[in-house]
């Protein structure tokens, strides 16, 4: 963070010095990898299970499985790919969507209490609460990292906490019962064969790809994980930007929490608890930077179905939930160490040149 | 700014202490006296014995965590090490290899240090995110501890373990009601005293705080970057060993299945005690204060009879609005080294 020495100089040689810069480290570094390697990587686990056990992995029915537990993950696993594309990072996300699941439960069953065909026909509104209460929960995330400039790790640490906190109060830690039967219906229901879940889940990774990648404040979510610096130069507003980034964090979250109590019609507060850790992991093995500035929805998507290809081809090949912890643990740090060789070796091939530049 | 309020400020500035020890200390102390006030239960001897009782492990994992914070790291997998070194020790005295109360703690160790190893190598050699490294290892280190070490609960410990498990090294009573401190107490103490001591008086202490504050920076002034870092968190890993142990001796059982999962408790308080995330700055005073303060807070909650649930929230709260405090502070610091620049290129 030397920017201050360089000030000095033009401003219009800086911003391109620096702008250059960004542009071959989103050029050259982890370039693809989400797509290419990840492809391979779903490809290869489920060849091998499928070889290992065909007559357990591959029944429809283990498929399907397989479709219905991956959108939530998935959701969350996205959000926290944007939290991540901005350098930054949110553990709050499961615990926004069990307060919105709660919040779901809770309103149904009061009014059921008295008018059951009411609560069952309220079912949107119900799903528009949840929502809502994701993008409080997102939007007090955003205020805590772009206005008061609480560091995004410990800002949703804490909220973590609080978010939690305020569902065990709540629940008093039991589980609730009670959700619209249209929705579990929803989550029930298949397309084709497809779980309607999935389709969900697929509608939402698009719709985020296409924010990424296709609008304005996806480019500048980008360009400020990037290179915060140059971003500036760019003259964008990086507390709106990131304000914006943990407003649809949070309302992802709100999503995930409707797609729990839409799979089970429960809710509790510590629902999902080991999946903190497990969306960080599946977010940087679908290739997203964790420095900041690369990700792609689809590497996301495809290592959710990775991890959730494993998980069951464990269980299908009888292993148990604590092999499966291993494995996780395994992949993560093998796929970050061969990220970090290839790159170093890009940068040594490329340094003659970066050094001539340099005595020119 | 006049003449008069100079040193009254001055003044307070003493009082905040390098890493706001001083605030934090003061909050402290408001709040026992409040507590005191508005129920004569808490101040009591007792409460205090059983409010230290209750830091003595907590305590020993944010001295780990605060290593690692202050060279610039997070390490998520203590827990994982803790309850992996204090487990295996277990089951391998509880085979009928008990080595005295000085052996077993000398398994768990070397078993700390050795997980401890396997986090600072991959961190020191690749570089990597220590944060997602952490997070790898825990996994493992769990998975591996339930697949290959078992799995049950185990409801006696060894002999040499059992044997300090009730030992006091203070007993009063007074008016019918005993007050017991936890002969435990001591060794977290001793370490408080031997962590501060590395940090303020050794090269490798001093190393942590360089590498914490710039990387690059330590390693032009000479120090030995990737070596220093695999022995934090070698040193972490032993360190987090202890917490395991004392967590059983205390809990009087050992089942693999505890600890994992109250990673972020420990690192809120560490945070709490006024080290930077971003490293290079903490203390272990701030970092003994943080941790009282959050059991301090959990005991006066139930004495007020507010539902155990909300300690998190209490705890979440707490934390941002220390960090906010520090950041909306740094903030207007820049501010105004920003305006003294423009101020002399002005002149």
């Amino acid at each position: 963070m030397n920017d201050s020495s360089t000030s000095n100089n033009p401003l219009k040689r800086v911003n391109a010095q620096v702008g250059d810069r960004y542009a071959e480290m989103l050029s050259r570094v982890h370039v693809n990898r989400g797509s290419g390697r990840m492809m391979l990587l779903v490809v290869v686990a489920f060849a091998v299970f499928a070889a290992l056990k065909p007559q357990v992995f591959l029944s429809p029915l283990n498929m399907q499985n397989i479709a219905i537990a991956s959108p939530e993950i998935g959701v969350i696993a996205i959000a926290m790919m944007l939290a991540m594309l901005t350098g930054g990072i949110d553990l709050s996300l499961v615990s926004i969507a069990n307060l919105s699941a709660i919040t779901i439960s809770t309103l149904y069953t009061s009014i059921a209490a008295g008018d059951p065909a009411r609560a069952e026909q309220l079912m949107p509104v119900l799903v528009l609460i949840g929502l809502v209460v994701g993008l409080v929960g997102g939007a007090i995330n955003g205020l805590l990292v772009s206005r008061v400039g609480i560091t995004p790790i410990l800002a949703t640490l804490g909220t973590m906490q609080i978010y939690n906190g305020i569902a065990v109060a709540w629940t008093g830690g039991r589980t609730l019962y009670g959700s619209p039967d249209s929705l579990t219906a929803i989550g029930h229901a298949t397309v084709g064969g497809v779980p309607m879940l999935f389709v969900v889940f697929v509608v939402i990774a698009i719709a985020v790809g296409v924010l990424v990648s296709r609008t304005p404040l996806g480019l500048k979510i980008q360009l400020q994980g990037a290179n915060p610096v140059a971003a500036r130069y760019s003259g964008i507003n990086s507390r709106r930007v990131l304000m914006s980034t943990y407003l649809v964090a949070g309302l992802l979250g709100g999503v995930a929490g409707i797609l729990f109590i839409a799979r089970n019609p429960t809710a509790s507060a510590d629902y999902g608890a080991s999946y903190v850790l497990l969306v960080i992991v599946i977010a940087v093995l679908g290739g997203t930077n964790p420095a900041g500035g690369f990700a792609t929805v689809f590497g996301v998507v495809l290592a959710t179905l990775t991890l959730q290809i494993v998980a069951s081809g464990f269980t299908a090949v009888r292993l148990s939930s604590y092999e499966y912890a291993i494995a996780q643990g395994v992949i993560l740090i093998l796929v970050m160490v061969a990220d970090q060789v290839t790159w170093r070796r890009r940068r040594i091939a490329r340094r003659p040149v970066g050094t001539a530049a340099v005595q020119a | 700014m006049s003449a008069p309020a100079a040193p009254a400020l001055a003044a307070v500035q003493r009082l905040r202490g390098p890493n706001n020890e001083g605030v934090l200390a003061l909050i402290l102390i408001g709040l026992v006296v409040v507590m005191s006030i508005a129920s004569p239960a808490f101040f009591t001897l007792s409460t205090m014995f059983a409010i230290v009782r209750s830091s003595i492990v907590p305590l020993i994992f944010a001295l780990g965590v605060l290593i690692v914070i202050i060279s610039g790291g997070i390490d998520v997998s203590f827990a994982a090490i803790a309850i992996f070194a204090a487990y295996t020790t277990v089951r391998i005295a509880g085979a009928g290899l008990d080595l005295g109360l000085a052996g077993v703690f000398v398994v768990a160790l070397a078993l700390g240090a050795v997980l401890g190893l396997v986090n600072g190598a991959v961190i020191a050699r690749f570089r990597l995110p220590t944060l997602i490294v952490t997070l790898g290892t825990q996994g493992i280190f769990k998975g591996a501890l339930l697949t290959y070490v078992g799995s049950r609960y185990i409801a006696d410990l060894p002999a040499s373990m059992a044997s300090v498990s009730t030992t006091n090294v203070v007993e009063i009573s007074s008016g019918g009601r005993g007050a017991y401190l936890h002969v435990m107490a001591v060794p977290a103490i001793l370490l408080c005293f031997a962590v501060a001591w590395m940090l303020r008086r050794t090269m490798f202490g001093r190393g942590i705080y360089a590498i914490g504050g710039d990387a690059e920076a330590a390693r032009r002034a000479g120090f030995r970057v990737v070596r220093t870092q695999r022995w934090i968190y070698v040193l972490v890993g032993m360190m987090a060993a202890v917490g395991g142990m004392i967590y059983m001796i205390m809990g009087r059982s050992a089942n693999p299945q505890d600890l994992v999962g109250g990673e972020m408790d420990i690192i809120a308080a560490v945070v709490l005690g006024g080290a930077s995330i971003f490293g290079g700055r903490g203390s272990v005073l701030g970092t003994a204060l943080g941790v009282l303060l959050v059991q301090v807070i959990n005991n006066s909650l139930i004495l007020a009879g507010v539902p155990s649930a909300w300690q998190r929230t209490a705890v979440g709260l707490l934390l941002i609005i220390g960090v906010g405090v520090q950041a909306v502070s740094a903030k207007r610091s820049v501010r105004r080294v920003r305006a003294n620049d423009e101020e002399g290129v002005a002149a």
